[in-house]
């Protein structure tokens, strides 16, 4: 101690304090650095969060949900067949580095991640390609105002896929410019562009005087990647930093209570659950199904482990999300009612099931803790589980086996949402065309009626009807118990009180073009 | 000399072609797997087979390897599969904050350890000895990464003195803007050694000043002062060289920690993120680097010996 204070003597008499900059600026504490600033290649929350506010698509979500708006197109219209859809474009609109907006460069980013022959195909991987396009048969330029994209299938929610991050609009010149490294050089239509990216240190934006939706209030972004938790808080209580994510349950309260702080929330579009193997004894029985669910008790798991970073899940549809219902079986903790509905299944209690847990991963919450009180609860109505961790990389292989080779019969995963519909959940987790590996089915959960409505709910276009049917569906589902839902996680920041209007998006990127700093 | 140090080099070979082929052959067998990492959750089954292929993971492990170190001894490291860059470039920018973060480490570690060895060693039994040789072992006994948040707490939170974490003022680099943000990792990295330093120049000060040279040096009417720091103090150090060049090993792998705790973009962090996404590239060119750092660093240590100690020769 003694030497570190002669340290800090000797540094403080050698060096004045920085100068205050006059322009303002806000530092974002992320969870870890960005990996790519592409947006066609995006993976992670913390690379999306400082890429996003460089880019638009052709359609935007609204600010703070996940209804649409016109972005980059102005209007579009659907074809009868549900097709075809004609997108006017915006006009005047240049990239960053002046590059004209137009149809030739949709279709230039869309197939430079879908057609394996196009010359920039070898630019990037893709690994939202196939999920936001995987039904895109062709894009066509009509004219340089107008573009038109044709599906190989009527897809109800293809509107919603152009609101997503994979369908941002990057310059194809920078893209020819830049190769494999337009990962490092980003460049977009929206309201901040890139200065740039120290790695490990920071990733810096200006503001973009030229933006079509109008230039910010902010003149600067700072994105510092600092991975651990508490030393992204303490950075915050510093004064160092203005604004971090991942905030530690237990210093929730504590940060609410801070005069110079403000904490902003938001349930997002997240599902934490429990799936179980469906084709597999023993949860091959709807009624050990059920006996599972009721057996945990889940809000204890909200209210202790989680602390309110969670709201407790009675659906496996995020209640942000349009249709969802909680008029579904209820499964509230009832472990009497677990044990009858074990005792008539015959479920034979000198078993012992692997629970496949991973150490870590995205949307994952607390996954080991929140398996322990998982095993307790089941314990105590007979069902002996064994927690077995797995490093999340490995984890993802395994779970997703195909059928006949997987031997998983119970496990957690979490899942966020995309494109803010329906289909984006339901359809994509408990249809029976969805099993691994054609989809996030991993649960192998197949019931013929809810197949139909799913399907049906994806091809037409008359939105209270695709309500109607995604409502019966969600009540046959949580019926058969083919996952156990435990919360929807709440999107948590905490930033500086001088900062004002933000708003979480539920997409979880975050959107500093309207707010100001006082 | 010359003869020891070219034979020294050449021994490196082979090191480095085991350190290579072990390095490969763990991360390839291990589970997991670098394409469903680098795509997400959302990827498909034929999109992921087809990065599998891009990336050559479809080919046998032999070939796969002679591959990579062909393109190593070619100067072409590849390129990380998780960051999307090439992976030389990056590992040097990388090395080059761990270093100066473990060079400044050694320095405090190696100053201040000696220093307390040789006051511990010449008032054997005092205060002084006592209270430095407590705060030794308790300095030997901190976990650095909770040293590393207390001190944040301390010296950045409630006194407001240092900055917290990272490397530079936003949107600034150079060492002097650096210098401000070393001192907190730089002092948690070192605690350890310099206690471990320190415990050592004690002993072997104590064992060197009992010896017959240093009685004859008193008995000549030399001063304490030129008693210890020229006679003693040169012998003393042998040991101490050894264990300083030990902890150099702990400074660049001890880093990891530090570098979390205060988000250092060093080498260490790269390599932890690289593990845990499969980054094979990434991770296979680190880990060769450090290892080549680490032999070298372990010659020089030798070949110091032999200054320090006329006795010792290579010959």
């Amino acid at each position: 101690m003694l030497v570190l204070g002669l340290m800090v003597l000797a540094v403080a008499g050698c060096g004045g304090e920085e100068q205050a900059l006059e322009d303002t600026q806000i530092i974002i504490g992320l969870q870890a650095e960005p990996t790519t600033l592409d947006p066609a290649q995006l993976t992670d929350y913390n690379s999306s969060r400082a890429a996003m506010e460089m880019y638009d698509s052709l359609i935007r979500f609204k600010d703070g949900s996940t209804e649409l708006e016109p972005g980059l197109a102005t209007e579009w219209e659907i074809s009868d067949d549900g097709l075809e859809y004609t997108f006017k474009l915006r006009q005047g609109v240049k990239f960053h580095d002046g590059t004209p907006f137009d149809a030739d460069a949709v279709k230039f980013n869309i197939d430079r991640q879908i057609d394996p022959e196009h010359p920039y195909h070898d630019t990037g991987e893709f690994g939202y390609a196939d999920f936001t396009f995987g039904m895109v048969e062709e894009v066509v330029v009509v004219d340089a105002e107008t573009v038109k994209i044709i599906l190989n299938e009527p897809f109800a929610p293809f509107l919603g896929n152009m609101a997503m991050n994979s369908a941002s609009m990057v310059s194809p010149e920078a893209i020819k410019e830049y190769g494999k490294d337009i990962s490092q050089n980003p460049v977009g239509t929206g309201p901040f562009k890139f200065v740039s990216w120290n790695p490990g240190v920071e990733v810096i934006l200006e503001k973009n005087e030229d933006c079509w939706r109008g230039a910010p209030n902010v003149d600067r972004l700072i994105f510092r990647p600092i991975v651990e938790d508490q030393t992204r808080l303490t950075e915050l209580e510093a004064g160092n930093i203005d604004f971090i994510v991942g905030i530690p349950p237990d210093d929730l309260e504590r940060l609410k209570d801070d005069a110079d702080l403000q904490v902003v929330e938001q349930p997002g579009m997240h599902t934490w659950y429990v799936a179980l193997n469906c084709q597999r004894p023993p949860f091959n029985d709807v009624r050990v199904r059920q006996a599972v669910n009721y057996a945990i008790n889940k809000e204890a798991i909200v209210d202790n482990i989680l602390k309110g970073t969670g709201v407790l899940a009675k659906n496996i549809l995020p209640p942000v999300i349009w249709s969802y219902t909680d008029d579904v079986q209820d499964y509230s903790y009832n472990p009497e009612k677990a044990r009858e509905l074990l005792k008539e299944a015959g479920y034979d209690e000198s078993m012992t099931i692997d629970f496949y847990v991973p150490k870590s991963g995205s949307g994952m919450q607390q996954p080991v803790t929140m398996a322990t009180a998982i095993q307790s609860d089941l314990e105590a109505v007979g069902i002996k589980t064994n927690i077995q961790q797995l490093e999340w990389g490995t984890y993802l292989d395994k779970m997703f086996q195909p059928v006949d080779k997987s031997d998983v019969l119970m496990h957690e995963l979490s899942w966020l949402g995309d494109n803010g519909d329906p289909d984006n959940f339901l359809y994509i987790l408990l249809s029976g065309e969805q099993w691994p590996t054609n989809g996030f089915n991993e649960g192998f959960y197949k019931n013929p009626e809810v197949d139909k409505l799913l399907k049906e709910a994806r091809i037409i276009s008359d939105q209270d009807k695709r309500v109607e049917l995604y409502q019966q569906a969600q009540k046959l589902i949580m019926a058969d118990s083919p996952l156990v839902v435990v919360d929807h996680e709440t999107q948590i920041v905490a930033m500086k009180k001088k900062i004002k209007g933000f708003e979480l998006h539920p997409t979880g990127v975050f959107r500093f073009d309207k707010v100001s700093i006082e | 000399m010359l003869n020891y140090i070219l034979k020294r080099l050449l021994a490196l070979i082979p090191v480095l072609i085991g350190v290579s082929i072990l390095v490969f052959l763990i991360l390839h067998l291990s589970p997991g797997d670098p394409a469903q990492i680098m795509l997400g959750t959302k990827a498909t089954q034929q999109s992921l087979d087809a990065l599998r292929e891009q990336l050559g993971l479809d080919l046998p492990l032999h070939q796969q390897y002679f591959q990579w170190i062909t393109n190593v001894l070619k100067g072409d490291w590849g390129r990380s599969i998780q960051l999307k860059r090439e992976v030389l470039p990056l590992v040097l920018t990388r090395f080059k904050a761990t270093a100066t973060l473990a060079v400044f480490a050694g320095i405090i570690a190696i100053t201040f350890g000696v220093l307390a060895g040789i006051v511990s060693a010449t008032k054997q039994y005092s205060l002084w000895d006592r209270l430095l040789m407590f705060l030794a072992l308790v300095g030997f006994c901190l976990p650095v990464f909770w040293l590393g948040l207390i001190l944040q707490v301390i010296f950045g939170l409630k006194l407001n003195w240092l900055p917290v974490s990272g490397m530079y003022p936003p949107g600034q680099t150079g060492l002097g803007n650096m210098l401000k943000f070393l001192i907190l990792p730089g002092f948690s990295l070192a605690t350890a050694s310099m206690a471990e330093i320190a415990r050592m120049t004690r002993s072997s000060m104590l064992e060197v000043i009992r010896q017959d040279y240093i009685r004859t040096a008193r008995a000549k009417g030399l001063p304490e002062r030129v008693v210890i720091y020229s006679h003693a103090l040169r012998n003393a150090l042998i040991p101490v060289i050894t264990v300083v060049g030990m902890q150099i090993g702990f400074l660049l792998s001890g880093a990891v920690l530090v570098e979390i705790v205060f988000g250092w973009p060093g080498i260490g962090t790269l390599m932890v993120n690289g593990i845990l996404a499969r980054d094979f590239p990434l991770v296979q060119g680190t880990i060769l680097f450090v290892a080549t750092t680490y032999v070298f660093v372990n010659l020089i240590v030798d070949i110091v010996y032999a200054f320090l100690d006329p006795r010792i020769s290579y010959n």
